[in-house]
């Protein structure tokens, strides 16, 4: 039961910071909009920034789980890279509002948030660092280009999510899957690889 | 007063000792008016006052974050009385907007003029990062008020900051001019947005954590990873490890 109703706070607090930015929200709104009593938002959050710190744990590790899943198993780097793009936008289409809450409210909520919203980049990281032992030339690729590719991934994102343009975001899975393999593999193969996980993505069932 | 106090007003001063200002009804002796009355065309003690406002928003941001800073705070460092901070700006935020658009026109003429003097588009791009990521590192202060504090100071700034960074786009897409078909197709309507949001990524994460004197070194990888799209990496990495 506990567990239940900190799910459902933490669901209540990404609605509303989604709706209002995070700077606006209040217990007040958060209990409201879970339909609890304000007692029971402190039996399970010491605060408005301890509710958001747990809301952004549950939502990144909900989604590095998929992430893992999905790339995990493969053998061919590239294919891990699609697989876990895919995962991660499709996490992102299926849970905006808390998706929102890490990406777009995470960064104006204080340096505790700011951290998490680091950590969740890093997850990426490493997983693109790899591409250096596939790459031909992975010996002269910049020390800082995996930061920049998972900026630069996450931007577009944010941009989606921060005007409300949800659906938007699976259209865009080739290009950035292009984006992110290319500085390792060159365009063609890059190409072909992302061309390869979106026929994924249609065969998918309901796709 | 801080010690980079200096620094801050020079840029939102328009410091006349650095930088004469042309106009023969801005004389550099009234730079700093005395409060009280003094007899000037109202005008000009109006554009004054707003400017020493902006400049005392930024160092009391610099000093107590933006939640932390208070009118008093600002009109303190403006030397200027709160009713006289009323007839500039309805609140806190308002002033923070000016303040903000003021040092983002700063870094948007510094950028420009870079840009603008080389004739090569991957010289000019080189040119354009080095002259941001020169005006952020000399200037910590205006480089958190601008990337960090603007996140926190409401839904109007964060709109700015992200049009901002887009702003930032028609610089690169530039680059597509005169490529061969071959080349354009490896890239995306999304190329520009990923490669300037990689590249904000890179300048904010160093600035969020305080590490603005990092910043200047970021210039090789920067231009290398924004220039390779177009013009392939190794291409790409001469133009950026040029001295």
């Amino acid at each position: 039961m506990a567990r239940h109703q900190r799910v459902r706070i933490i669901a209540a607090l990404a609605q509303e910071s989604s709706e209002q930015g995070y700077q606006q929200v209040t217990v007040a709104d958060i209990v409201s909009r879970a339909g609890i009593a304000r007692n029971t938002f402190y039996e399970n959050f010491r605060s408005k920034e301890d509710c958001f710190l747990a809301t952004q744990e549950y939502a990144m590790t909900a989604a590095l789980e998929r992430v893992v899943a999905a790339a995990g198993e493969l053998g061919n780097w590239a294919d891990r890279v699609c697989a876990g793009l895919t995962a991660f936008l499709e996490y992102v289409v299926e849970e905006p509002a808390l998706a929102r809450t890490c990406m777009v409210e995470a960064l104006s909520a204080g340096p505790a948030a700011v951290e998490r919203y680091e950590r969740s980049q890093q997850a990426f990281v490493s997983l693109f660092k790899l591409g250096r032992d596939v790459s031909p030339h992975g010996g002269q690729l910049p020390e800082t280009l995996e930061e920049a590719i998972v900026g630069g991934v996450f931007w577009i994102v944010y941009q989606r999510l921060a005007v409300g343009e949800v659906a938007a975001i699976p259209a865009l899975l080739p290009e950035l899957t292009e984006f992110a393999l290319t500085p390792y593999l060159g365009a063609e193969p890059a190409r072909e690889a992302a061309a390869r996980a979106s026929g994924n993505l249609r065969s998918k069932p309901g796709a | 007063m801080l010690d980079a106090s200096g620094s801050v007003s020079s840029v939102l001063l328009r410091d006349p000792a650095n930088q004469p200002v042309e106009s023969p009804e801005y004389p550099p002796e009234l730079a700093r008016l005395p409060p009280g009355r003094h007899g000037l065309p109202r005008e000009f003690v109006s554009h004054n006052q707003r400017e020493r406002l902006i400049a005392g928003l930024a160092e009391a941001v610099a000093e107590n974050g933006y939640a932390g800073t208070t009118i008093a705070h600002i009109t303190r460092n403006a030397a200027v009385s709160r009713r006289t901070f009323y007839e500039h700006f309805g609140s806190k935020d308002e002033c923070f907007i000016a303040a903000y658009d003021t040092v983002m026109a700063e870094l948007r003429e510094r950028v420009e003029e870079a840009f603008g003097q080389e004739e090569e588009w991957p010289q000019a791009v080189r040119a354009g990062i080095r002259a941001m990521l020169e005006f952020l590192a000399a200037e910590p202060h205006l480089a958190r008020l601008s990337m960090v504090e603007a996140l926190v100071a409401g839904p109007v700034v964060v709109e700015r900051y992200d049009a901002a960074i887009q702003s930032l786009v028609p610089y690169f897409a530039a680059g597509r001019e005169g490529l061969s078909k071959e080349v354009l197709a490896g890239l995306s309507p999304t190329t520009e947005e990923a490669l300037v949001g990689g590249m904000v990524s890179l300048i904010s994460r160093r600035i969020f954590a305080d590490r603005t004197e990092e910043l200047e070194s970021l210039l090789p990888d920067l231009v290398e990873f924004t220039l390779t799209p177009y013009l392939g990496s190794t291409e790409a990495a001469k133009v950026a490890r040029a001295s």
